[in-house]
């Protein structure tokens, strides 16, 4: 479950680092087209400029397109590792008091349903993305299919309701054997 | 039920989900699906919601600079800067009277400009300035005191992922609200020196002393902060200038930093893998709080429970003053409780309607008058001579121009319509960066300030309630600015052009 979790954080982190480098080759494509199209170069060498401009040089098409739908992906492969080491943010000073097995319990009760919500968002999604692969809806400027997008992200979805339904299995385990299985949730740094 | 009560007591059975220690964000997600439910019956409409929800929430553009920012503040550590910028600030402050502290705090305002969040700044100083706190004899409650409220600046000067949260929640502009938190957080920052220096008056035992650098060294300090310079002004004076959106100035935030990082050798394979996973349970976190409180949020919008307060409130008569500084008193209480970003997206859209319908009349008639008349003359234009005499004798002497005098002078935008656009943006802005503060002094207030855990839990050999003694000067130092900003929005509002 681990290897899993952290696969897919690393994919989502390869993935996030390939939107950040599009978005700044995106930028520097933009800023060289309006130099070559500024007075500057169009009146010192129009030639070269022309050139250079009709190698495509430029904004990427749709940059933000793919950042969007890219983020998606990011995102839902981002949730499992989250999960896993319970980083949600959550407020502690006023059970903390409490007996142990309480706590337990309490942890337990939440870690399920946590994991009926992630199963039924995944399930849902999975929904929305069949209803996207029928209705052939594309976007604005790249016009690929939407349900692509969808589709990309619909791993991470999977992936976290997996993880969630394991963390939760765990806690409940740990509450019928008194033992501690997983480690208890980390300080949340954000 | 009606819609309205069942909006009104979805807050209680929310706040019972939070101290059970519910995830907020979870919670939020919870309480905005149920009471969906109870609103239309039954459970098809939040389920159909879900279908593309989540991919409409995680893929808003505006958003996708938070992880890009998580990921700067993360290449920003591995690149040394965290170490550079202390060095620097040490040189140059370390041999005064608690010195090495106000250092500190200086490389935390330094590093808040290149991260955009509180408890990463922390803890990433912390690493840095702990050892050398103590190293020079500084009391470990002072320290980590210190480092606590250090960290609070992390948020405050811009970049700021929550400021960039409430930009979207209220429909504000982000450059806007970064250049807002700009003075702010240096008075921040200031403020927390001079705390620093009557603490250390009053406990001379606290602090050791620490060499004077000479200067030479200094400026060689000084010269390996570039990177840091470098990044915050391509990133926030880009974004201000318009060359690119916010999202594409994290993006070349995050470059910007990663290369840099790169070029120091700090980013490996290993680190790298670190890094992401860093980012990646953080980016979770917050958008699966963000998830929530939009669910929470449209639930909310239907009981039509924000509109009916910011009716009542408005025909009750209080004054803007005192529900504004009821608000804030509120929010120092639960920021005790509750990190900022979960309590921002959890109770602005209920405050914010409230606040927009107070009329706090940060800008008369008159100021803008004056503005556009200042524009109308610099733009060089026709302007009949005696009109303008006129015009200008009147604005001086306190009157408002009427309308015969602004169309024979050509005066555009100054419409009460006009004038209404800018004094809510305007109280947008100054609201959002008291918001901020007040829910940053929550996290350094003993008795269960999250920062103050945090950064106690970096340092074992002291205890809590030396923590807590000593950040009560940096509290108080708060206190003090809040007070200020409140009373004199110009501070926060004067580098804003309307």
């Amino acid at each position: 479950m681990d290897k899993l979790a952290r696969l897919f954080a690393l994919i989502g982190g390869c993935v996030l680092s390939l939107l950040v480098v599009q978005t700044c080759l995106s930028i520097v494509g933009r800023s060289l087209n309006s130099i070559l199209h500024g007075d500057f170069m169009q009146s010192a060498m129009p030639d070269v400029a022309d050139m250079l401009l009709a190698t495509g040089v430029g904004p990427i098409n749709g940059d933000f397109e793919l950042v969007q739908s890219g983020m998606a992906f990011v995102i839902f492969a981002f949730l499992p590792i989250c999960q896993l080491s319970g980083a949600h943010a959550s407020v502690d000073i006023f059970i903390q008091n409490l007996p142990t097995r309480i706590n337990h319990a309490l942890r337990m009760i939440t870690e399920v349903v946590f994991a009926i919500i992630l199963v039924v968002i995944a399930f849902q999604f999975y929904q929305g993305t069949l209803s996207k692969m029928n209705s052939g809806q594309t976007t604005f400027l790249l016009q690929f299919p939407l349900w692509w997008a969808y589709a990309f992200a619909l791993t991470g979805a999977v992936a976290t309701a997996v993880v969630a339904v394991y963390v939760a299995a765990m806690r409940l385990a740990e509450v019928v054997t008194q033992r501690q299985i997983l480690p208890t949730e980390l300080e949340a740094g954000h | 039920m009606t819609d309205i009560a069942i909006g009104i007591v979805s807050f209680p059975a929310l706040l019972v989900l939070i101290f059970l220690r519910v995830p907020i964000g979870l919670a939020m997600f919870l309480a905005g699906f149920v009471g969906l439910m109870f609103v239309t019956g039954d459970a098809s409409l939040p389920l159909a919601r879900l279908k593309s929800e989540t991919y409409t929430t995680f893929s808003n553009y505006s958003l996708s600079i938070i992880p890009m920012f998580l990921l700067m503040g993360y290449f920003a550590t591995l690149g040394g800067m965290s170490q550079a910028l202390f060095n620097a600030a040490q040189s140059f402050l370390g041999h005064r009277k608690g010195g090495v502290a106000m250092a500190a705090v200086g490389a935390c305002a330094g590093f808040g400009a290149i991260c955009g969040s509180s408890l990463a700044t922390a803890a990433t100083m912390s690493r840095v300035a702990l050892p050398e706190l103590r190293r020079y004899g500084y009391s470990g409650g002072f320290s980590t005191a210190t480092l606590a409220a250090g960290g609070t600046l992390g948020i405050l000067i811009p970049p700021s992922i929550v400021l960039v949260i409430y930009a979207i929640l209220t429909e504000q502009n982000i450059a806007k609200l970064f250049l807002a938190a700009f003075i702010p957080g240096i008075l921040a920052a200031i403020g927390y020196m001079i705390a620093i220096s009557i603490y250390v008056r009053i406990n001379p035992d606290s602090a050791g002393t620490r060499p004077r650098a000479p200067y030479r060294e200094r400026f060689k300090a000084l010269f390996d902060v570039w990177p840091v310079l470098i990044v915050f002004i391509a990133v926030v004076g880009g974004i201000y200038q318009g060359w690119f959106t916010p999202t594409e100035g994290a993006a070349v935030g995050a470059f910007g930093t990663g290369f840099i990082a790169y070029l120091a050798g700090g980013l490996t394979r290993s680190s790298l893998a670190e890094s992401f996973y860093v980012t990646a349970r953080t980016t979770a976190m917050i958008f699966f709080i963000v998830l929530g409180a939009a669910f929470y949020n449209g639930f909310l919008a239907l009981t039509q429970v924000p509109q009916e307060a910011a009716a009542w409130v408005s025909a009750s008569g209080f004054s803007p003053w005192t529900v504004l500084i009821l608000i804030l008193v509120f929010y120092l209480l639960l920021g005790c409780l509750m990190d900022s970003l979960s309590m921002i997206l959890l109770t602005i859209p209920i405050f914010w309607p409230v606040i927009q319908e107070l009329d706090f009349n940060l800008v008369s008639m008159i100021d803008l008058q004056s503005a556009r008349l200042g524009d109308l003359v610099a733009s060089g234009k026709d302007i009949p001579a005696a009109a303008l005499e006129q015009a200008q004798t009147m604005l001086a002497s306190g009157q408002e121009l009427t309308r015969e005098l602004t169309r024979e002078l050509g005066l555009r935008g100054v419409s009460d319509g006009a004038l209404n656009r800018i004094n809510i943006e305007q109280t947008a802005i100054w609201f959002g960066i008291l918001v901020l503060i007040v829910v940053e002094v929550g996290l350094i207030t003993p008795p269960v300030g999250m920062n103050l855990f945090v950064i106690n839990a970096m340092d074992r050999d002291t205890p809590m309630t030396e923590t807590y003694k000593a950040i009560l000067y940096f509290v108080a130092s708060d206190l003090v600015r809040v007070v200020f900003l409140v009373a004199f929005p110009m501070v926060t509002l004067v580098l804003l052009p309307w």
